[in-house]
């Protein structure tokens, strides 16, 4: 199968990449700038209209959302044993953690867009922002009390796809929130980072990040 | 015996609807945003975080909509309201999951900001005014599916499009539909449903909107 992989350092795009790291699959990278327009030029309009991040192209077809991707690509390569299919006792788990992603990850992308993208301070609402990091602490609470029977990954058999899925926002979490009362997820986030699939999926040296700063405070409401 | 935690108008609407669409009894318990009921103790010990869906189901307590969709269409594939692997439709069917939430999180964030954030709202104009072009253009994208076809997959009515029952009856309380003729289409397609009506009609009154419409206020 010919896998290709449109991708933009730091972006939710990660997710997949790290995803093909840890499968160990053959694929194509194409890395597209974040900031200038490239992401909008009608050559990947046609890919994904929504001019977004991932698209995944397998043998043609194309996945732009990131869980779906992660879920098919454990699907259809089931022998790397990293998703947990129909039948498995960890099923349910499994499927509400994969979905859990995206309860998370839109916290961490509402605060990189009041943060980042919004780059004048009266364009903020420092309300917002305060809410949006207690929304994702709220949310990462729940993976904190999953975490407390011992289990090193989010399913208790070992490291999975939800892994990749969630992984990313726990560790983007930690550029807007303290984890002092995390102690759990923010071991999981250290053990996460340290896998060699996940260091050999982070943007190369001397590329124009995203994050520039490794806290980005709320401010003072 | 399957129970389902339920607020008004809420992404727990999915699951309501989905049921119904099944045909499986289901005990509904009701929610209030206003009256304290999501921090009660009772709620907090099915629910630690105190969000809804939470469906109780084959002794069991699931919490995010899209696995809900997934695990009920694929444990009860007789209805045939999934696409399982291995279908011609499997990636589309993830996709529509998928992109579901996208939109909803985009409502999500305009809901908290035009909503919970007092009156008027201390919100950024700038952020509003670019979550609401934001819904616009993934409603656009809905809009040219379905001119396409009756429902968002080809083969017909699926689960995907219950995933929809928030999304498309909050949008309008932030977009102007008028120029979507297609999703006002499949928004009657919809409501015409016995199984959506009888959804609705165990919904109960929702208490998030207090006006019609909530503009981008001026900057």
């Amino acid at each position: 199968m010919k896998i290709k992989l449109h991708h933009a350092h730091e972006a939710r795009s990660f997710r997949v990449l790290w995803l093909l790291e840890e499968m160990g699959l053959d694929y194509d990278l194409v890395v597209h700038n974040f900031f200038d327009k490239s992401l909008r030029r009608p050559e990947y309009l046609e890919i994904n209209p929504a001019a977004r991040v991932p698209a995944l192209e397998l043998d043609g077809r194309i996945i732009c959302e990131s869980g779906a991707s992660i879920e098919y690509l454990c699907e259809i390569f089931p022998e790397k044993g990293l998703g947990r299919p129909a039948g498995d006792p960890e099923r349910m788990e499994y499927l509400d953690m994969l979905h859990y992603a995206e309860s998370i990850g839109q916290h961490g992308a509402n605060l990189t867009q009041a943060h980042i993208v919004l780059y004048k301070p009266e364009m903020r609402s420092p309300t917002q922002m305060n809410l949006e990091a207690r929304r994702l602490h709220k949310g990462l609470e729940r993976m904190e009390r999953l975490l407390g029977d011992g289990r090193e990954y989010l399913m208790a058999s070992g490291f999975s796809g939800a892994d990749c899925a969630v992984g990313f926002g726990v560790d983007l979490a930690r550029k807007f929130i303290s984890f002092d009362a995390l102690p759990l997820c923010a071991a999981y986030a250290e053990r996460i980072v340290a896998r060699p699939a996940y260091q050999r999926a982070l943007p190369p040296e001397g590329v124009q990040r995203i994050y520039t700063k490794d806290f980005y405070e709320a401010p003072d409401v | 015996m399957i129970r389902l935690h339920h607020i008004p108008f809420s992404r727990s609407f999915r699951i309501l609807w989905l049921l119904e669409e099944m045909g499986l009894d289901a005990e509904l318990k009701h929610y209030s945003i206003t009256d304290g009921s999501l921090r009660a103790s009772e709620f907090k010990a099915i629910s630690p975080v105190g969000r809804v869906p939470a469906l109780e189901i084959d002794g069991r307590t699931i919490y995010e909509s899209g696995a809900i969709v997934e695990y009920l269409t694929e444990t009860r594939p007789e209805h045939g309201l999934g696409r399982l692997p291995g279908d011609d439709e499997r990636v589309p069917y993830l996709e529509w999951l998928g992109f579901a939430e996208t939109q909803a999180s985009v409502l999500g964030s305009l809901n908290m900001q035009h909503l919970f954030m007092g009156d008027p709202t201390p919100a950024s104009p700038v952020v509003l005014k670019l979550e609401a072009a934001r819904l616009a253009a993934t409603l656009k994208a809905m809009e040219r599916t379905l001119g396409e076809r009756d429902w968002l997959l080809e083969s017909g009515f699926s689960a995907a499009d219950t995933m929809m029952g928030f999304n498309l009856f909050s949008a309008p309380y932030y977009v102007d539909m008028d120029r979507f003729e297609n999703l006002a289409a499949y928004r009657a397609r919809i409501e015409a449903r016995p199984a959506y009506r009888s959804a609705r009609e165990k919904d109960g009154q929702q208490e998030f909107y207090k006006k019609d419409f909530y503009p981008v206020p001026e900057a």
